[in-house]
């Protein structure tokens, strides 16, 4: 059934991301460990005043509990 | 009739220049009469195959299975998670489970597919497919949000086509 998940209110980009978790989910130990540190990431923010870099606020990792 | 004995001597002049060029009629497509078609098999952190050439290539497309050879009508599809099966040149066949993403096919018989994730079918445990399925089912089924229970479905959708990818 074609766009069952479209009519559920799912964009196609929430697709893509549920099915690739899906998929590296599944994978053998060695492909899922690199798979998943690939989609690690870290984002962190800071405010440049005057040529001088304001404090670093932390807005969270993707890594999963 | 000054003008028209102008015109008359121009094509005189013309038309043994004209004769020389025994190009013959030039037809679209006709000349890459190649029956390869180049793929590009593309995530965002590899690229499985670079414009590299190919007998035919099976793709989930939203719509359908569709097979692409070459001199394919140029067309955007969108694919859902599933297997793309290229017969490479010689007959070997290789396929990829892909999450889905776009598959582009230019003029010229190429073909971009590019996906989030793409790996062959040995690199998949047959068991962490059933335990997730069986996680999913029950989210999918259970008294969770609608946004939860909506996207317990797609992954059951996923996991359900690839564990019928492992099987076949």
């Amino acid at each position: 059934m074609a766009f069952a998940w479209k009519a559920a209110g799912v964009s196609y980009n929430k697709y893509l991301s549920i099915a690739a978790q899906a998929i590296r989910k599944s994978l053998k130990e060695q492909a899922r460990a690199t798979a998943e540190r690939r989609s690690q990431m870290e984002l962190k923010v800071s405010r440049w005043e005057n040529g001088k870099q304001g404090e670093a606020k932390y807005l969270g990792t993707t890594q999963q509990a | 009739m000054q003008s028209f004995r102008l015109l008359r001597t121009a094509a005189l002049r013309a038309k043994p220049l004209s004769s020389t060029i025994r190009t013959p009629m030039r037809r679209g497509y006709a000349e890459a009469a190649s029956d390869k078609i180049k793929l590009s098999l593309t995530l965002p952190h590899q690229a499985i195959y670079k414009a590299t050439d190919v007998v035919q290539v099976n793709i989930p497309a939203e719509s359908g299975v569709m097979g692409v050879l070459a001199n394919h009508v140029p067309s955007i599809e969108q694919l859902k998670a599933g297997v793309v099966d290229i017969i490479e040149e010689g007959g070997a066949s290789k396929q990829y489970f892909v999450s889905g993403g776009f598959a582009v096919v230019q003029p010229g018989s190429k073909l971009s597919i590019n996906a989030v994730e793409a790996y062959t079918l040995d690199e998949f445990n047959v068991e962490s497919v059933r335990a997730q399925l069986a996680e999913a089912n029950k989210i999918a089924t259970g008294s969770g949000s609608e946004q939860d229970i909506a996207e317990a479905k797609v992954e059951v959708e996923v996991l359900e086509t690839l564990q019928a990818a492992l099987k076949g």
